[in-house]
């Protein structure tokens, strides 16, 4: 979402702002719902799956998502997603997508509910009299053609082939179909499903099941993150009286690749890491929490590439550099 | 999803820039001025790496601005500068009394089953919970929807990562060469004294 603009130049972006957004979420809202999609048992995202930007969209084009949502979703996802419902009744589609424009020019909301997407017998068929529509600003119209031909192909029932500006939901079996509990479950939806993602962030709470104590633990936790960033800020005020860290000194030595583990203690400097022998997967590899309440984990660090040999010389003329800044 | 070096390295480049805008202020020889220093330039690093996709990096770029504006025009390139300052956005209003005079007659009108008190306190729970995240993250009024809230703080989350990360390792560099500093300092001394 927003990496994907990082070519754009700003003013483009920001010219167009109100338009991407918009586009910028729904695409984003894909992303995150077509890969826990596939990923249903492992609550994890792989990090080094996602590149830059939290919200980065893997596929710039809404029908490819799209596509690939419909093609495998039904296979992969439909018998994980079959419940408590009987076998008889309907499912709902994976990849809901809402956005919530509140950018400059405040547009209306806008909700999209995703189909549902029937899966059994022609008995069925003749349930299916309960439609509620929702009224959503223009999309692109390509998008729009890949939903109704994906959803043609996927449900024999669909009624919403016509192409408006509405995008019709189904309500599930034995449930309230007026449309204001349609959106809210689907809000609520939205919702949990986000609330998993912050199960992931944040570390230390995959037991805690209630809204109330997630939200409890991502307050810590961001508070405790603003607070560090204060600590640190204070500390390296002390440590350097003049703000200029010589980094460009440090920086211009080598390249900065091998992520390294942070201790959260943080009492060994980064080059003596790498000198004692830490086992270079342990390191590569950033996952392994020592102290789950204060975990940052990946850090890359240009120093982290030192070698044992060239790490003494370096530092060296890096002091004699200090020196001089330092005007001893 | 954990902070990516290519993210780390932006953030870096962007304080970077914004500490040069205070070398030449030779006046923030105190310890509180050179904080202050250190970390608006941080945080305006960290909200310019969305570019202004992002609710919270808005609000955290304007409430940095009251405080240092010549900074933040100076991190951020002409056009984003102008329209993210002086933009006023605008904010989730209730009137207090209000609310409170119609929450209470509906309670009044309400049936007291067991299960629906004990629901609607769950549920009163997390309204102040979110309550509590809007003051926490940055913007948050202005979020209207809870789903944004949401997803504004997952992002939050991840860069507020990044800027710890990137600022914890710069210190330990730092701190490595003081020490090391410290070392050769006395060494040096040792030497001339010796000989």
């Amino acid at each position: 979402m927003m990496m994907m603009n990082g070519e754009a130049t700003e003013a483009e972006l920001f010219l167009n702002c109100a338009d991407m957004s918009v586009l910028e979420r729904q695409r984003a809202q894909l992303n995150y719902h077509h890969l826990p999609g596939f990923f249903s048992n492992s609550s994890t995202i792989n990090g080094g799956e996602i590149d830059d930007g939290f919200l980065a969209s893997a596929g710039l084009d809404l029908p490819e998502i799209y596509g690939e949502v419909h093609g495998d979703a039904r296979i992969s996802v439909s018998p994980g997603n079959i419940t408590n419902e009987s076998g008889n009744s309907k499912k709902r589609k994976f990849g809901c997508v809402d956005t919530e424009t509140k950018v400059f020019n405040e547009k209306k909301k806008m909700m999209m509910m995703d189909r549902e997407v029937e899966v059994e017998e022609e008995e069925e068929k003749s349930k299916i009299t309960e439609q509620s529509t929702k009224s959503i600003m223009k999309m692109k119209n390509k998008a729009k053609k890949e939903q109704n031909s994906c959803s043609n192909d996927s449900s024999k029932v669909t009624k919403d082939s016509q192409r408006t500006d509405y995008i019709h939901v189904r309500a599930r079996r034995g449930q309230a179909t007026d449309s204001h509990s349609i959106a809210e479950r689907a809000r609520r939806e939205k919702i949990s499903e986000r609330m998993k993602f912050l199960q992931d962030l944040v570390p230390g709470c995959e037991k805690i099941t209630g809204k109330a104590g997630m939200l409890d633990e991502i307050i810590n936790y961001v508070q405790s993150l603003q607070r560090q960033v204060e600590f640190l800020s204070m500390k390296l005020a002390t440590v350097s009286p003049r703000l200029d860290f010589n980094i460009d000194d440090i920086f211009a030595k080598e390249v900065v690749s091998a992520p390294m583990m942070n201790l959260p203690n943080s009492v060994m400097p980064p080059h003596m890491m790498v000198n004692s022998g830490y086992p270079h997967d342990m390191v590569n590899s950033g996952y392994v929490h020592f102290n789950p309440m204060q975990q940052v984990v990946t850090s890359s660090d240009p120093l982290a590439c030192f070698n044992n040999g060239q790490s003494a010389t370096m530092w060296d003329s890096d002091v004699q550099n200090l020196y001089s800044s330092l005007g001893v | 999803m954990q902070p990516t070096s290519s993210m780390k390295e932006e953030f870096l480049k962007k304080w970077q820039m914004g500490l040069q805008i205070y070398r030449p202020l030779i006046d923030n020889t105190s310890v509180s001025e050179r904080r202050k220093a250190i970390k608006l330039s941080a945080d305006v690093a960290m909200a310019s790496l969305r570019k202004g996709t992002t609710c919270w990096s808005r609000a955290l770029i304007q409430k940095t601005a009251t405080e240092d504006n010549f900074l933040v025009r100076q991190m951020l390139s002409g056009i984003k500068a102008e329209t993210l300052i002086n933009k006023k956005l605008p904010k989730v209003m209730c009137h207090r009394k209000i609310v409170r005079r119609s929450k209470k007659i509906l309670r009044r009108r309400q049936s007291r089953s067991a299960i629906e008190e004990v629901a609607a306190k769950a549920r009163k729970l997390v309204k102040k919970k979110t309550q509590g995240l809007r003051n926490v993250v940055p913007g948050g009024e202005f979020m209207s929807n809870d789903v944004l809230l949401i997803q504004e703080t997952l992002d939050y989350i991840v860069s507020l990562q990044t800027q710890v990360n990137v600022m914890r390792s710069i210190v330990d560099a730092a701190e490595a060469g003081s020490e090391r500093t410290a070392y050769y300092l006395g060494k040096l001394k040792f030497a001339i004294e010796d000989g």
